[in-house]
């Protein structure tokens, strides 16, 4: 075996790679490789390289107040030696000594703790596939400049300048790439690649977003997008959108709380089902912990049962991911088998996620994920037009915020309208109304559909270094008694 | 399992002295890469003016440079010893030009890296304002002549064998697990400590070196078939070392805990109904309320509209008009800022516009007095200033939390003044004939910090002047500016306790730490409302 404990290539050269924003798969590569070999005494190692870049323009008050360029990229060594504990030791410099420091931290560590007699049991036979290959690398995403998103900034802020009102917003586009190795239970290998490794993987993400408000800061509209490809979000769009808000919100009226027919748009759906979709987990009802899906203790068999197979939402709702969706753009990840998975199908709650343990002792085989880390829910042919003209009397709701879950259960939750609320009476938009704090589940939302929409993708944010976007395309939806519980003069 | 005492022995605690991770990480000083030296190495600075001149040339109005190096040390108990280290280097030059504020980050301590960087900002600067020119004016601030400042902890976390931190956290729950009922469930801590270095194109260059330790001890409690839990107060993020955990009396405030949960369970459980009452507020809930209320609210940047895409604004939405006039609140409310307390998690000897913080009243007898600033923001309210006869100075809010990411206006420790003499919570309940007693809220603000939600945490009755029962299911309403207004009562010196908070603010998302000392207090005609309620 050749010597990887030291790179042919001097230090200096790999180091200038880091201009290069984000590491290539040759540099993750030859930094697993050495990370691998600089392991001492046995037991099992596990690398994780992340590597990001950001370009990111933020303005405020019709203005850009600053324009950034940001990159990282952090190793995490793991080391499991024989009956130790598993030791972490992360650093993000790439050099030899650095490594070798990560290493030895990681032993060190893993030698605090022991767990004695670590066998690996019994494990069905593997799967062998071929990882599919989402279309989430976007060269136009990773080709605009910072002139470029100077400019589109600029051709954002002017329509609200030209109308007297003042523009805030955020452009970011970002690309990371990720690469795991480790070596853990050898005798389970299958192909070059096991499944708790992750072959090089490159991704990229952009979002824009921005709010309109006038001087007197009594009205305020937003829109915003995202997804991975920066040619798929209509930049000058959003900022045309959160103008009419904004205008459209000038001398709000203040309604009485209570239910109303509410039609929620793409991004207040999204808002409201993001409660749900970490919910899709096997083990929590069945080990009896309170959740939307448990369903009753069985006494005869003494188990807790779930309601996987019972009808839990309209039959018009099916949720559901495809790891192939261009439009949700997922990053498949490693230890299950990326396939799509539908979590609701006609209403009937079809599968759950699980971990790997109840997999090997209860399933045969192999399955798919843990949760949603991205969804797609069906929708309807109602306009959004259509839907307004429709009602007697109803809410028009842009968006949701600050939402804070009150009950596991019924994944009651409580939260305010933002950024944009109307009136509609018969079938016409009337007043702007202040905005709402509203008591809601999204159980019930789903159950209690009118119409829905085409489904559109929404701005689903990023959330920091090293985390990955957790897309989702929804359609609007009108809701009947929509559960609003008091006023909120915020704007 | 972890390491028996006589392990722990065998091991030696000599070696007690050696870190983790061996001293590796790399920079590119002069012509070859060695070890990092100690920020207060010169070639570091070398390094600092090479970026800030790189910048100037490029042609930056002013240019500074972080430099940071970051050492996280994270326990999490208690089912294994499991630790995590991590150790980043960053460097960030951030440049003006018309107005726009570039920035360029990178990992790597390198000589051409820097002056790449410089140019790099410069570079972004120019295509953000690109002709369209922003006012922007930085307060004058003393040039800082290469100075250093090391915050005083008593113990240097990673000093200690991790042998004996882990020793130490079993040994509570080991304590709390001897007393009937108790149980742990939650048992960890991190500490942090940064190196930084910090040049300026005024002429400043300084380093520090900076801690923070903070923890989690969740204890749950059952008595028959109720259960309920609380958490360690003591334990939050503070510019502190290993003394957070040495050097305070966790022992007896574990059992103080217990004896409240049980207190808790002895106490019947009714029903909320919904009202206007008389409440008091512990400390840890005084504390949240104001920082969500007049914390946000006080920040500039926030009330002049920068923050409206992301976080959201500020209801004192005319900073101008209202600073110095505006009742805020009662007479009783008197709130100040400061990055200097000892411990405070936000205490920074200067901060990343390169200013040294001075303690500053934010609102006194109940009125206005300022906002929270940086060098940038000072310059917006400086015809207050000027009209109070006061020099126009930031007040040293600007942070990030490391050169990774561009310097924001985050908010200080804030100390809400203590009045009369009530000695605790349960002496201000004494005082209170009918109402509610509030523990551990939780409170959710909206986008303006204008409506607020008090809820979760524990709700007690009161009646004569004692908890005579717990409320399910509540939640307490109000809006912020009739909020300081009803406020009747306040504790006393003694009172007065301290919690480190963590806020996330600007896009992209960043986080900071502050400490917020606030005594228990009373508010009048407080609304509260069954939260689970629909309408």
């Amino acid at each position: 075996m050749t010597d990887l404990r030291r790179t042919n290539e001097p230090v200096e050269e790999l180091q200038s790679e880091v201009s290069a924003r984000i590491l290539t798969e040759a540099d993750c590569e030859r930094i697993l490789q050495r990370a691998h070999a600089m392991a001492r005494g046995g037991g099992d190692t596990s690398v994780t390289i992340t590597s990001w870049w950001q370009g990111e323009i933020r303005w405020g008050r019709n203005r850009v107040t600053s324009s950034t360029d940001r990159q990282n990229h952090v190793v995490m060594v793991s080391r499991m030696m024989p009956n130790g504990v598993r030791g972490t030791a992360q650093t993000n410099q790439l050099d030899d000594e650095s490594l070798e420091g990560a290493v030895r931290a990681a032993e060190r560590i893993s030698g605090f703790g022991s767990v004695v007699g670590r066998g690996v049991g019994y494990y069905p036979p593997l799967p062998s596939y071929e990882r599919p290959t989402s279309a989430i690398w976007s060269d136009a995403t990773y080709g605009l400049t910072d002139e470029a998103r100077g400019e589109v900034a600029r051709a954002l802020i002017a329509p609200a300048e030209d109308k007297g009102m003042l523009s805030a917003g955020y452009l970011e586009v970002r690309a990371a790439a990720r690469a795991v190795l480790s070596t853990a239970f050898p005798e389970l290998r299958n192909g070059k690649h096991a499944f708790w490794e992750q072959p090089y993987i490159r991704w990229t993400q952009a979002q824009c977003s921005t709010t309109v408000r006038n001087p007197a800061g009594t009205a305020s509209g937003w829109a915003g997008g995202s997804s991975y490809d920066w040619g798929r979000l209509d930049a000058p769009a959003f900022a045309e959108r959160a103008l009419q808000k904004c205008l459209a919100a000038q001398n709000p009226v203040s309604l009485e709380p209570g239910r109303y027919t509410v039609i929620l748009e793409p991004q207040a759906v999204c808002d409201l089902l993001e409660l749900l979709t970490r919910t899709f987990m096997r083990e929590h009802p069945e080990n009896g912990n309170p959740g939307p899906w448990r369903l009753v203790y069985d006494d005869a068999l003494g188990l807790w049962r779930s309601k996987l197979g019972l009808k839990v939402a309209d039959e018009r709702v099916t949720i559901s991911h495809d790891f192939t969706d261009p439009d949700l753009g997922i990053v498949a990840s490693t230890v299950e088998e990326p396939r799509s998975v539908t979590w609701i199908e006609r209403g009937i709650l079809k599968s759950l996620g699980h971990l790997l343990k109840t997999d090997i002792q209860s399933l045969d085989g192999w399955h798919s994920r843990r949760y949603a880390v991205g969804y797609r829910m069906s929708g309807g042919d109602t306009s959004l037009e259509e839907m307004i003209r429709t009602t007697r009397r109803g809410l028009l709701v842009t968006r949701l915020s600050n939402l804070r879950g009150l009950d596991v259960e019924s994944l009651l939750a409580t939260g305010l309208t933002r950024d944009g609320l109307w009136l509609i009476e018969d079938g016409k938009i009337t007043k702007a109304v202040n905005n709402f704090r509203f008591t809601e589940s999204p159980l019930f939302v789903l159950n209690n559909i009118e119409q829905l929409g085409e489904p559109v993708r929404v701005f689903r944010p990023t959330r920091g270094e090293g985390e990955q976007l957790t897309p989702a395309v929804v359609p609007p939806i009108k809701v009947r008694d929509f559960s609003f519980t008091s006023l909120v003069g915020a704007v | 399992m972890s390491p028996t005492r006589r392990e722990l022995l065998k091991a030696g605690l000599g070696i007690a002295a050696l870190a983790l991770v061996p001293r590796p990480l790399l920079a590119r000083l002069e012509s070859g890469w060695e070890p990092v030296p100690p920020i207060r190495d010169p070639r570091v600075k070398e390094l600092a003016l090479a970026a800030v001149e790189a910048a100037r040339a490029a042609g930056a109005t002013y240019a500074d440079v972080r430099l940071t190096h970051t050492r996280t040390r994270r326990f999490t108990l208690p089912r294994a010893a499991f630790i995590q280290d991590a150790e980043q280097m960053a460097v960030g030059v951030r440049a003006l030009v018309d107005g726009c504020w570039g920035y360029a980050s990178s990992p790597v301590w390198d000589r051409n890296g820097v002056a790449r960087l410089g140019r790099a900002a410069v570079a972004s600067a120019r295509t953000g304002s690109a002709g369209r020119t922003r006012e922007v004016e930085l307060a004058p601030a003393p040039v800082v002549h290469d100075e250093h400042w090391t915050m005083p902890v008593e113990i240097d976390p990673f000093e200690v064998h991790p042998f004996e931190i882990v020793d130490y956290l079993q040994s509570l729950a080991l304590f709390t697990t001897r007393l009937p009922g108790a149980g742990v469930s939650n048992n960890n801590c991190t500490f942090t400590m940064q190196e930084r270095a910090f040049a300026s194109s005024d002429g400043s260059y300084f380093t520090q070196r900076l801690y923070r330790s903070e923890g989690r001890f969740v204890v749950g409690y059952q008595k028959g078939r109720e259960r309920t839990g609380g958490e360690l107060e003591l334990l939050t993020p503070a510019g502190l070392g290993w003394e957070l955990y040495k050097g305070q009396p966790l022992r007896e405030e574990i059992e103080r805990l217990v004896a409240r949960l049980e207190e808790d369970l002895s106490l019947p459980l009714k029903p909320v109904e919904v009202g206007r009452y008389d409440v008091v507020f512990d400390q840890l809930s005084l504390a949240r309320l104001v920082d969500r209320t007049l914390g946000r609210s006080t920040e500039l940047d926030r009330a002049l509209g920068y923050e409206a895409n992301a976080g959201g604004t500020s209801y004192l939405s005319d900073p101008l008009g209202m600073v110095g006039k505006l009742e805020v609140g009662s007479r009783l409310l008197n709130l100040t800022g400061n990055r200097t307390e000892r411990g405070g998690a936000a205490t920074v000897r200067w901060d990343d516009d390169g200013v040294g913080p001075v303690e500053f009243t934010l609102v006194r007898d109940g009125v206005l007095t300022d906002f929270q600033t940086t060098r940038e923001s000072a310059s917006w309210i400086a015809d207050y200033y000027a009209r109070q006869g006061r020099p126009t100075r930031s007040l040293g809010c600007a942070s990030a939390p490391s050169a990774l990411e561009l310097p924001l206006q985050r908010t200080p420790n804030l100390v809400l003044a203590p009045a009369g003499d009530a000695k605790d919570f349960d002496a201000i309940i004494a005082g209170v004939e009918r109402g509610v007693a509030v523990r551990g809220v939780d409170v959710e603000m909206d986008f303006q910090a204008l409506h607020g939600l008090c809820l979760g945490g524990n709700i007690y009755e009161i009646e004569n002047g004692k908890r005579v029962a717990r409320i399910a299911g509540a939640g307490l309403l109000f809006r912020s500016p009739e909020l300081w207004k009803s406020l009747v009562g306040l504790g006393g010196p003694e009172s007065l306790r301290r919690y480190g908070m963590a806020t996330t603010k600007g896009d992209p998302p960043q986080h900071a730490y502050h400490s917020v000392t606030a005594p228990p207090g009373v508010f009048e005609k407080f609304t509260v409302i069954d939260v689970k309620r629909k309408a």
